[in-house]
This record gives structure tokens, sequence and C-alpha cells, in this order.
């Protein structure tokens, strides 16, 4: 049994947990909370549960472990169908069995569930090479507040029968309805990851980043990391390091890793150091975890999207910002994607406490598209999760009022209040 | 037939609100918004080639305050009907909107208008080493917005994704009238992926952020003939499941391959029973390991021959030749029926069998040329429209085809889209409840109906409808 104070969410704590086995009851449930009044938030691993606001009301937990089984995998169709309860890391290893792989590249895969992953959006470093989760969706089922249950796409890799509700569902937090089963393309796994880190200082990085956009064969993921001390390998204690991950033929990561050093070092970069095989594997997953880690009870991580060319700068003077409040800051930029990732900290509680208002207004001024990702809950809770919302945010509240009238799922967590 | 008064007044009001120049109204300059590759034509009332969202939106608002349906059209190459005014109202056209509006070549990204031929934007921006990756085989002229609107796929989906995969953003016209847009960048529920694939029916697309990929550094494309599309289509689950995707797996069988050498001249081999056409990309020093491979299991199922193209100019006409197929076909038969339907992939070889005898079920030839790697068919029913029995055949045979690819876990569009043709299919597929939450969005964005009727979802009398053959 699940204890309910480990479900709380901000200052709600739901009256009660329930723990379905199966789509029908999950529908039947959110059917019965939508007849009642009661309000339910959909709960996976929790590992993402820092994105979001608190629900204004909380009276059900549907828990989906449960939900754990592969509902479908013929290997040779490339393509896999998944409850919404099973661990990324138990897909995970059912795919290595076969040699394939989906780019997850989420927080804690051990603890983390299919259903709850897409729900939160998560889109990884490697979306810029094999596309995002919500690109290799080809189906879902849902249970809606109404209690039926909506199936959209299906088990083909090309489809355009009907809307594509996936695509609605993924990233909806939980408040259109719930995921009980995703259907992925597959992909077969590279037969070589390799994973370069080079340590930088600030006035060689841009430089690095220079060097890397030369290199021929695109990299899986290039992100600059600056402190995150206790998270990624590093080549001595520079505060800043470049992580590339490579993956492909024997032939071509050898070409990739040659001429990664080599334009490295007429940069000024002697270092390189590489990883191979399940030591990559093992690196490339630290640097994900970091960009939820909080750091004890005195820290708050933002992420925000924008172009890739853009994204170092935008991190530096993110921390900068973040630094003249007397505060400390790590982060990640994604020189791929353009992500960027900032961990808010201060030396203690208190001290982030009196300047985390600041703190928000400082990193929304220059990081358009910032959301909270990850913290201290009492102190997230200070703050709007979302931000301003996005200009067809009108629309966002027609569909939440056309799918969930009753405001039965997780009501006032997404953005803009719905 | 009388025309009703808010008709005639929706001609008046846009050409007071636009001018002679945007809005059309006269039948003979309105034929050409009547049709597209569907069989069926309607005469819109009205028609407006709008130059900017802001023409677009007071034309919609016009169209809404008359009552009227408006239906979008990018270049009509549609094969479903969904470019077809099957109700008159108003037609917009995207021909004045097809400029290249800004381009980031360093973030690849581009901003077009949804006129834009999708093959233009490929070619301009080329010599940046960036291309625009969803080829569908019109590509020469249908237009980004329509890609948009059937989410359209086209030979090199099969490892670079369709259409959706590769929008970032979309401006739209409301039924109000009104401008929005949407980014993935934004927070908040996916617009930018329902509006993909919508056929027009949510909203219209006015402008459109795409995604652009680097040409990979080597491309190289190889040719093998079977005996027949069985064994091409064994040897196509094989390469899958021995975890190779190729940027493209395309089969073409004895009948097209005859009509489209007779008409290319691109060196396929002819009177072998189908040909398997392989592109595989990426880095030069995989290439020789990759081909070896693949021609290993080509052979191993069955290839009487392989080879590889020499070189580009002689890749590009493997290609041409590929993607002018449905062309060439029309030089050989009176009229063709082409279906797009969609099977895991293991199935194919079971798929292919069942069409074959499907068609000689009943008495119609049939070609196919599909995009076999990603389990896409496309088989063409050739007949002559003059005869009463051939007609209904393809017909029956068209609905038989479908009805098989779902018994085998597949779907009745991969990437032609549901259009008009198909809608009353569209409960082979879903169920109501899954229909009711498709509804629900439309309910959303277009409560009135305003946006392309009577497409994607099918009519409330289905047991009435007399489906009526698609002629090419």
């Amino acid at each position: 049994m699940i204890a309910l104070d480990t479900l709380a969410l901000g200052d709600r704590t739901p009256r009660c947990v329930e723990e379905p086995a199966e789509a029908a009851a999950v529908a039947a449930l959110l059917k019965s909370c939508s007849a009642s009044g009661d309000a339910a938030v959909i709960v996976g691993g929790g590992t993402l549960q820092g994105i979001g606001n608190a629900p204004a009301r909380y009276d059900r937990a549907i828990v989906m472990r449960r939900l754990d089984r592969i509902a479908t995998y013929d290997p040779r169709d490339l393509t896999i169908g998944i409850e919404a309860g099973m661990t990324i890391a138990a897909v995970n290893a059912r795919l290595a069995e076969e040699r394939q792989f989906i780019p997850f590249d989420v927080p804690r895969p051990r603890d983390a569930t299919v259903g709850g992953t897409l729900a939160a959006g998560w889109a990884g470093p490697r979306r810029a090479t094999y596309g995002g989760l919500r690109d290799l969706v080809i189906g879902s089922t849902a249970a809606l507040a109404d209690g039926t249950l909506a199936t959209a796409g299906g088990m083909v890799v090309k489809n355009v029968t009907g809307y594509d509700m996936s695509k609605l569902y993924v990233g909806s937090l939980g408040t259109l309805g719930a995921i009980v089963r995703a259907n992925f393309k597959t992909l077969p796994r590279p037969a070589v990851q390799r994973l370069a880190l080079a340590p930088l200082s600030l006035e060689i990085e841009e430089r690095a980043a220079a060097a890397l956009a030369t290199v021929t064969i695109e990299p899986a993921a290039a992100l600059v990391m600056r402190g995150f001390a206790g998270n990624t390998p590093r080549v001595r204690d520079e505060d800043v390091r470049l992580i590339v991950l490579f993956e492909g033929s024997e032939a071509t990561v050898d070409r990739a890793t040659r001429e990664l050093r080599s334009h490295l070092g007429a940069a000024g970069i002697a270092q390189t150091r590489l990883y191979d095989g399940a030591d990559a594997e093992r690196a490339f997953q630290a640097t994900i975890d970091a960009t939820i880690e909080p750091l004890a009870d005195r820290s708050v991580t933002y992420r925000a999207r924008g172009l890739p060319t853009a994204a170092r700068t935008r991190m530096d003077t993110a921390c900068a910002h973040v630094e003249r409040l007397g505060l400390d800051a790590d982060a990640i930029a994604d020189l791929r994607t353009g992500d960027v990732y900032v961990r808010v900290a201060g030396a203690t509680r208190d001290g982030l406490e009196t300047r985390l208002a600041d703190a928000d207004a400082a990193l929304r001024r220059v990081l358009s598209h910032a959301t909270l990702l990850a913290g201290e809950p009492a102190l997230r809770a200070r703050l709007d999760a979302w931000g301003p919302p996005p200009s067809t945010i009108a629309t966002m509240r027609a569909l939440k009022a056309r799918f969930d009238p009753a405001g039965t799922l997780a009501p006032g967590r997404y953005v803009g209040g719905i | 037939m009388s025309i009703p008064v808010a008709a005639t007044e929706l001609g008046t009001r846009l050409v007071e609100a636009l001018g002679a120049d945007v809005a059309l109204t006269q039948p003979e300059d309105l034929t050409v918004y009547s049709f597209d590759a569907y069989s069926e034509d309607r005469l819109p009332t009205a028609a407006v080639v709008p130059r900017d969202a802001r023409e677009v939106g007071i034309a919609v608002r016009i169209a809404r305050e008359c009552g009227q349906p408006v239906v979008p059209r990018g270049a009509g190459t549609g094969l479903c009907g969904g470019a077809v005014p099957r109700n008159g109202g108003l037609v917009v056209s995207f021909a004045r909107m097809n400029r290249l509006l800004e381009l980031d070549a360093r973030n690849k990204r581009a901003r077009v208008q949804p006129g834009l031929i999708n093959l233009d934007l490929s070619k301009a921006i080329a010599s940046y080493g960036i291309f625009y990756a969803p080829d569908p085989a019109s590509q020469k002229i249908s237009t980004i917005g329509g890609n948009v609107g059937t989410n359209a796929g086209g030979p090199h989906c099969l490892s670079y994704g369709t259409t959706t995969n590769h929008i970032l953003g979309i401006e739209y016209v409301d039924e109000a009238g009104e401008v929005h847009r949407t980014s993935l960048d934004d927070s908040g529920y996916d617009l930018t992926g329902v509006l993909v694939g919508s056929e027009g029916t949510l909203g219209i697309v006015t402008e459109i952020d795409v995604r652009l990929m680097t040409l990979p550094e080597t491309v190289r494309v190889g040719l093998a003939a079977f005996g027949d599309v069985e064994a091409a289509s064994e040897a196509v689950s094989a390469i899958i499941g021995a975890g190779i995707v190729p940027t493209a797996l395309e089969i073409m069988d004895k009948l097209i391959v005859d009509a489209v050498e007779a008409h290319y001249h691109a060196g396929f081999p002819l009177g072998s029973g189908a040909v398997l056409l392989v592109e595989i990309a990426g880095a030069a020093d995989d290439m020789d390991e990759s081909e070896a491979v693949l021609a290993r299991i080509a052979r191993e199922h069955g290839a009487l021959s392989w080879r590889t193209a020499r070189d580009a100019a002689e890749r590009d006409a493997l290609w041409a030749s590929r993607k002018g197929a449905a062309g060439a076909i029309g030089r050989i038969a009176p009229n063709y029926y082409i279906q797009d339907a969609c099977v895991p992939r293991t199935k194919l070889p079971q798929v292919m069998h069942e069409i074959d005898r499907i068609a000689r079920d009943h008495r119609l030839p049939v070609g196919n040329v599909f995009h076999a790697g990603d389990g896409n068919l496309h088989p063409l029913l050739i007949f002559d429209r003059r005869v009463p029995r051939e007609v209904q055949a393809v017909v029956d045979a068209g609905t038989e085809i479908l009805r098989t690819c779902i018994a085998m876990g597949g779907t009745i569009s991969g990437e032609h889209g549901i259009g008009y043709e198909k809608r009353e299919s569209l409960s082979l597929v879903f169920s109501p409840d899954d229909l009711a939450a498709m509804g629900r969005v439309r309910d959303v964005f277009d409560p009135a109906r305003t946006f392309n009727p009577d497409k994607i979802f099918p009519s409330g009398a289905v047991c009435g409808e007399v489906k009526r053959a698609h002629v090419a």
C-alpha cells in the first residue's frame, strides 16, 4: 500500500489511493470521480511530479504502476505497445534483448513509467537525432473523464486515419485523460555508443562549440554542463565540461571521435576522456539524471526550450543573473536541441527562499519559455510552474472544458490554471 | 437549381472586401477549384486567392457570416477528395502564399507559407547542406500546406518520419477569422501536433515552421530484382527484422516496372516480377558494409540480381521514375484507382498475397508500387470507367483490401488521408468512443463545422451512402 503523504503535491494530499490493474478500471474510476465531483491525479513513477503546479483539488490518486505489461511486441515490426505503468528501465531491458531501443532519455528510469514520461512531455537530448517521444508514439489509448476509453493511431508506422490524438495526450500532464497504453516505433540499437568528455573553461567554451559544429558526423547528443559536481564524471575538477555522445557503427564513431579530438585540440582543449558501451550509457544517464536532481532542500530547477545556437549564451546569461543574486547556479545547455536547464540553489533553504521571487523573475526575463521542472515542493509551490501562458491558451482551456467538464483531472495543475 | 441568397451574398461580399483580384465568383474562374485527384467534383460558390493571413481571416469571417463552408486547397493533388467543396461554399487557394519567409540554416529551421511547393523548399536551401525530409511522390507540385493537411509521407519517411515529425509550429486562422500561432517551444497542449493531419477541418493554416535536416554525407541506392512481389516483401521484412533501417525501401511490381521503364528508361530490369529499391544514407565509412548486408539478405530471399546506382544521376533517375510511377500507369491504363493502406511490416508478404487474390477474384489487373519498409501499400486497380462491371468491381475490391489490412492489424490510410473518399470507412478502424474524442477536438476548433465539412468523419446516414469509385 502506498502511503498517502508520499503522493502529496504541494500542500495537497489525496484522501485515497487507487491502483487499477486494467484500462477499463481506470476508465471506471474516472467516471465515478466525474460523477461524485472528486478530483483525481494520475500517478506514474512520481519522478517528474515537479512539473506543474499543485492541483487546486486532489481527492484521489490513481497510481498506474499495476498496468505494467507489454501489450504487444513483435521485434520484426520495430513497433511495441506498452501499458502506461511499465517502468522505462523494464521497457529498455526488454528492447535491449532484441537489440532495439527507444530514446526515452528520462531521469531515474527505474522509477519513471511510460505513461508518466509521456504525460510529462519529457523530451530528452537525443530527440535531435532520433525524434522525440511525441514523434515515436504511433498510437495510444486514453481513459477519459467520462469513463470512455479512446484509442487513436495504431500499430503501423504511417497513419493518417483521423486526428493524431496521441499528440494531445502527450505533454498534457494527465489533464485531458489518463494514458493507459502507448504504441511506439522502436529503433535498432547502434553498434557502438561512445561518450566524450572534455573540460572547458568559460573562455574556450565558444571555441569548443565552434569546433563541435565542424565535426562532419552529427553526435547523438551534445551538451555543455556547468556545475552539478555530484552528477557526472570529470576529467579533473573543472566546473564546465562538454559532453558529446556518438552512436553508430564502429567505423563512424571512430572517425567522429578522431575529428572531435582534433578539432578540440586545435581549440586548445587537450584532454578528452572517452567512455565506451555501458560506461558511456552510465555517464549519459548521470547527465540526464542531473536535470531533475535537487540539491538537498535548497534548490529549484527550470527548463527552457529555444534555438540550439542560442543555448550556451542563454545558459551563461541565466547563470550570471542567478549568481548576481547571491545564489548558486548549475546548468546544462543542450547544443543540439536548444534546451537549457538551470538549477538555482541557496547556501541554505532560507537563503533561497528569501531570493526566490527575484530569481524566478530574473530567469523568466532571460529564459523565454522557462518552466519549473524540479525542486523542493514547498518552494516550488510559491511559484507559478509555467510562467505566462502561450497566446493559444483560450483554445487550450476550451479543450480542457470539452474533455473534462467537471474538472476531474488534476484541476489547476496545468498551464494557465487548467 | 436556384442559388441560395447566402451564396450569392458570399461572392458579393468577398469581392467588396478583398477585390476581384483576390475573390473569384465566375463559374469559368471557379472550375479549377472544383476538383482534386479524386473523382468527384463540385463547383464552389466562390474562391479566394489571398496574399496573407489577414485576407484569409476576412474571407473566413465573411463565409461564416454567410453560413458557407470553407475548404482550403494546396495544389489539388490529394487523392481522397479533401480539397473538393462537397457542398459548395468558399475555396481558399494558396497559390499566392507560396514563399519561403525565413531561413535559419544554423538552427535548421524555416518559416514558409502553405503554398510553397515541397521540392522548391529543398532546392532553395540545398546550398546550405540541408533539406526538408518529407518527400511525397507529388513533391514537384504538391504544397507544404497540403502536406501538413494530410500529414504526407513519401519514400524517405522510413527513416526520417512523416510530415508531422518535421513541423515545429503553425500559424492558422480560426473560425472567427482570427490568427493564432502554435509552437513546440510553448508550454501547454501540443496544438501543432493536432493540427497536422487534420485535413483542413480545424482551421486554415497560413504559415508553417519546418524542421530541416543535414544532407547525408553519402547516399547509395541499390536495386534488386525478384521473381514476384511476395519474395521482395519477404526480403523487406527480413531487412527490417535484421535491425537495418535504410532511408527508403520501395517495391514496384512487374506491371509498374514495365510501365515506368517504357516512360523513363531509368534502367529497371524489365520482365522481373518485382524490384526492390533500397536507399541507404549516412557516413561514408558504413556504406560498403551496409550494402553488403542488404545484398546478402536480398539474395537469401531469392533476388535474381543486385546492382547499385553508379552515380547521382543514375540515383536521381531511379527516384524520378519511382515517384512518377502513378503517372506512367496513366499511359497504359484507361483508369486506375490507387489505394492507400498500412500494415505492420511483418504482414507484408501475406497482405500482398491477399491483394493479388482479391484483384483476381474481381477480374481486375493490379499494379503495386509502395513504401514497403513502412508497410504502406498502394495497390493500383486498373479499370475502364465506361464498363459498369469494372467500376463496381473496383469499389468492391478496394473495400475488401481495406478490410483485409484492418484484419491484419493495419489501417486505412498511411499517408493520403481520409478526405471524402474514406470517411465512411473510418468506423471500420475506430469505435464510436474513439471518434467522439476526435469530435471533441473539432467542437473546440470548429464548433459550427465551417472548415472542410463532410471530410474525415463518417456521415450520420452511413447505410444510405453509396460509395463511388475514385477515377484517376
